[in-house]
């Protein structure tokens, strides 16, 4: 059997980047505003860890599939329902692969990546976090929303794995309970000097010793930190000059939780050559710990997703992102958004996958309908599959509609014409920093179609964004 | 070979209720209220009524499904009475019900009842409508004034106009319904607006501003018909309009599905004007047309309807708008009445209160707004939205 290796890396952010500033000055008042140094990564009202998991997994499957999917999330939106199914119709992987959810701990995407690199079988694993925390709490302006996935297989890849350990910790630096929502926080000062000698220390020690290498053979460390000052510790400690990218993440985007680790392996790899070693490890309740030899280059996404996107300066309107306000809407937002069981059983693989079909004539069209939309179509023809989420298309017809509810108007949509014939009338996402016009190329990201708020059930489906993101601006 | 219904069926009366904000009534009282203008226009007694259709577009807002509250409204005892749904030309839907059934021969005396209690909502707009269970998966929840902003757009670029053009011609639309809302006593809008207040007026789906949009109203409008020989035995001739053409042309996924479609403008209004032309005997609509009241909705949907009519060229209706063309005084009056715009837009009634517009022209009874040399008029409805749509053509003329 071939050996398992990490085939590649990916990392995804929200569009938007909220200025910490903004919230220092605003709550100047009560002090809770925080250093206001760095941004953090803001999901949009239609993004969720599986929407942003299934973004970064896109780049991660570009070039090679997997046997296996592992969806991975402490927040993510079910508990009772498998995301990693959705996942893998999502990026049409079909429905014989393995697919698990896996929880509990920010350590989970790290868990599930060890298992993969140390089993037999190629697996994605695709993390997402989009975390609820409270207004004033030092979590809501420190934690960030984004995604990251690593995809493990046979035969070389762009890292191999040279030794690995778990410690097992009870240690409670924070917590989340289904019945509050909301994480609790231990004292920083007490977190931090048990998790640098109960925790990291003998994690990080046990897998340099698992690999054969020491501290001092490190480049890059990505090791999440509950709070500032581990890694230095742990790195004077084994001999380590390497640095740890996670406190750069955590600057320009926030704690990402399950999918920081993962999304530091995709910048790691993009900083790293050939033969450098890194570590990679999961914290929470314990660590697990992933001594890595770089074998080839990263794909580029997380060092983008970084740097580019669109600041938001709206401490309101990052409270109601983040579902820290609670606006009225009026009853313009009291539309009944039930979905079906039935439909979604029939329609879920098309509307997931974005799977239109090839009519006998060659014309596409999404979705099929029992007779083509082909004008010379006289009844019903067999359909072959195409799927639209790759192809190339462009703004069709447009507008920024300011009446109808959205949770964070105004609301585009239009018509999109796809290269390869299909037309389809589309939401569009991502759209801040530049309204789209007709003629403008899109891509399709997938998204939150409705969230019915009555049964606290939602929908996803595809919407098209911009091809390309504005750069960030250097902070001021 | 069908011959179509021209001069086969004749409007012998026509009511419509005022239109606006009817706190006052509910969807029955409106009902009552347009019939009871309609009988006594009519003159004949309530048991000659051998049919009825009821239009209502909206059913969560007022009176439920069926056609059993007109029925009821009325106290239409034991007859047919049909309920028709087709959007914005539902009320046009209603009266093409009625006209087929006396052109058919099926019976003497028919009814159209078009009416819609909008304004129990409790916001403004139309409400708020899923698509139905499979499409609520992937269409998006546009409204109406974000669908019909889309026309702006593809057909800027198709003819090269410029955005300040066209805003200039769509602000000249409304500004003019607006003139001839002064004029209309049943009208829901009855006061002038200035173009720098509808150029200036906030956004509502770009480029469509807050005087781009109509409203939407209460109110209901109502037909009676017969056939020309009853007609004739109950008035003089000068006294009765006959129906010329009534089309409907339905979306069938083209344009929203196929991708040869521009945006720029509404195929089935080009279909629909086509055969209500062919069916009237019209060969020159420009020449024969003398007022039309078509389906106003937005200002944008008023200038590509007058170029889907034929009415226009392509390309130039923002400038044929700004020249004065439709104006009241112009070579071809549009809304002469305010149009959905001010006059008010009840959905299920909209259809048949143009209709009641060109009936009250055609007869010389239209007051202050009356037009000189008439001799036919159009009516258009256009439901849905520009990529998926309803359209409705009705001309009327002298019997």
């Amino acid at each position: 059997m071939a050996e398992i290796s990490l085939k590649s890396a990916a990392g995804y952010l929200p569009l938007l980047r909220f200025d910490r500033g903004v919230a220092r000055r605003e709550l100047r008042w009560n002090g809770l505003g925080g250093s206001g140094k760095g941004r953090r990564a803001v999901a949009g009202w239609d993004e969720d860890p599986l929407t942003m998991a299934v973004e970064a997994a896109r780049d991660a499957t570009a070039r090679a599939t997997a046997e296996s999917v592992v969806f991975a999330s402490t927040s993510a939106p079910f508990t009772d329902r498998l995301q990693a199914g959705v996942l893998l119709e999502a990026l049409n992987l079909g429905a014989d692969r393995l697919a698990q959810d896996v929880a509990g701990s920010r350590r989970a995407a790290v868990s599930a990546l060890r298992l993969a690199l140390e089993g037999g079988r190629s697996t994605l694993i695709a993390a997402g976090e989009k975390r609820s925390t409270a207004p004033g709490s030092a979590q809501h302006l420190g934690w960030g929303d984004g995604a990251a996935a690593a995809l493990c297989g046979p035969g070389p890849g762009v890292a191999r794995l040279l030794g690995a350990a778990t410690v097992n910790v009870g240690l409670l630096d924070i917590y989340t309970a289904v019945d509050r929502g909301i994480p609790y926080a231990a004292e920083d000062r007490f977190v931090r000097d048990e998790a640098i000698s109960a925790v990291c220390l003998p994690a990080v020690t046990a897998a340099l010793q698992a690999a054969g290498i020491g501290g001092a053979d490190l480049a890059l460390a990505v090791l999440p930190e509950p709070v500032s000052g581990i890694w230095r510790a742990v790195a004077r400690a084994i001999g380590s000059k390497a640095p740890n990218l996670c406190e750069e993440i955590a600057l320009q985007a926030g704690d990402l939780g399950a999918a920081m680790p993962l999304f530091g392996l995709a910048l790691a790899l993009d900083r790293a050559i050939p033969g450098q070693k890194i570590l990679v490890a999961g914290f929470g309740n314990g660590a697990d710990v992933l001594i890595l030899e770089v074998t080839g280059p990263g794909d580029g996404t997380a060092t983008a997703a970084l740097t580019q996107g669109a600041v938001l300066n709206s401490y309101s309107r990052f409270l109601s992102l983040t579902g820290g306000m609670d606006l009225d809407w009026g009853p313009r937002s009291e539309v009944n958004q039930k979905v079906a069981a039935t439909t979604l059983l029939r329609h879920g693989r098309d509307m997931h996958g974005f799977v239109g079909g090839r009519d006998a004539g060659g014309n596409v069209q999404f979705p099929i309908t029992p007779i083509p939309v082909r004008p010379d179509a006289t009844g019903p023809e067999p359909w072959q599959d195409v799927v639209l989420r790759d192809v190339p298309a462009r703004v069709a017809s447009i507008t920024a509609d300011r009446l109808n509810f959205n949770p964070d108007p105004p609301f585009h949509f239009g018509l999109v014409q796809f290269d390869n014939g299909a037309r389809v009338v589309m939401e569009h996402c991502d759209t801040a920093g530049r309204d789209p016009a007709v003629g403008d190329a899109l891509r399709m990201r997938f998204r939150i179609k409705a969230i019915d708020r009555q049964r606290q059930f939602r929908s996803y489906f595809w919407k098209a964004a911009p091809v390309s993101r504005p750069d960030l601006p250097q902070e001021g | 070979m069908a011959t179509g219904i021209k001069d086969r069926a004749v409007i012998l009366g026509m009511g419509c209720t005022s239109f606006g904000e009817r706190w006052d009534a509910s969807a029955d009282m409106l009902m009552v209220e347009a019939f009871a203008e309609a009988l006594a226009d009519a003159g004949i007694a309530k048991e000659r009524i051998e049919a009825a259709w009821l239009g209502v577009a909206l059913d969560d807002q007022n009176l439920g499904n069926s056609a059993i509250p007109l029925a009821t409204a009325l106290r239409l005892q034991g007859i047919p009475v049909t309920r028709v749904e087709n959007m914005c030309a539902t009320g046009t839907e209603a009266l093409r019900g009625a006209v087929y059934a006396v052109a058919s021969g099926a019976v003497d005396v028919a009814l159209a009842l078009g009416v819609e209690k909008l304004k129990d909502s409790g916001f403004g707009g139309l409400p708020i409508r899923t698509k139905g269970a499979t499409n609520d998966l992937w269409m998006p929840y546009g409204s109406a004034p974000g669908t019909f902003a889309q026309l702006a757009g593809a057909y800027g670029a198709r003819h090269g106009v410029q955005a300040a053009d066209l805003k200039r011609g769509m602000a000249h639309v409304s500004w003019k319904s607006h003139q001839n809302g002064v004029l209309s006593p049943k009208a829901h809008l009855r006061k002038a607006v200035d173009m720098d207040t509808i150029l200036n007026a906030p956004m509502i789906a770009d480029p469509l501003g807050l005087y781009d949009c109509c409203g939407v109203s209460d109110g209901a409008a109502c037909a009676i018909v017969t056939t020309p020989e009853i007609a004739l035995a109950l008035k003089a001739r000068a006294d009765l309009v006959a129906v010329k053409a009534l089309q409907i042309a339905t979306s069938h996924g083209w344009e929203m599905q196929y991708g040869a479609w521009d945006g720029s403008y509404v195929p089935g209004t080009r279909q629909a004007a086509a055969r209500a032309y062919a069916e009237a005997g019209i060969r020159d609509p420009r020449a024969e047309i003398s007022m039309t009241e078509v389906h106003d909705c937005f200002s944008i949907t008023e200038l590509v309807t007058m170029e889907d009519l034929g009415l226009s060229d392509d390309g130039r209706a923002a400038f044929d708008c700004l020249d004065g063309r439709y104006d009241r005084d112009g070579a071809i009056p549009a809304q002469v009445d305010g149009g959905l715009k001010c006059f008010g837009h009840p959905v299920g009634a909209s259809g048949l209160r143009m209709a009641y517009e060109v009936h009250a022209q055609l007869l010389g009874r239209a007051g202050q707004r009356q037009l000189r040399n008439m001799t036919c008029g159009l009516t258009h409805n256009l439901g849905g939205q520009p990529s998926n749509s309803v359209s409705s053509v009705s001309i009327f003329g002298r019997l």
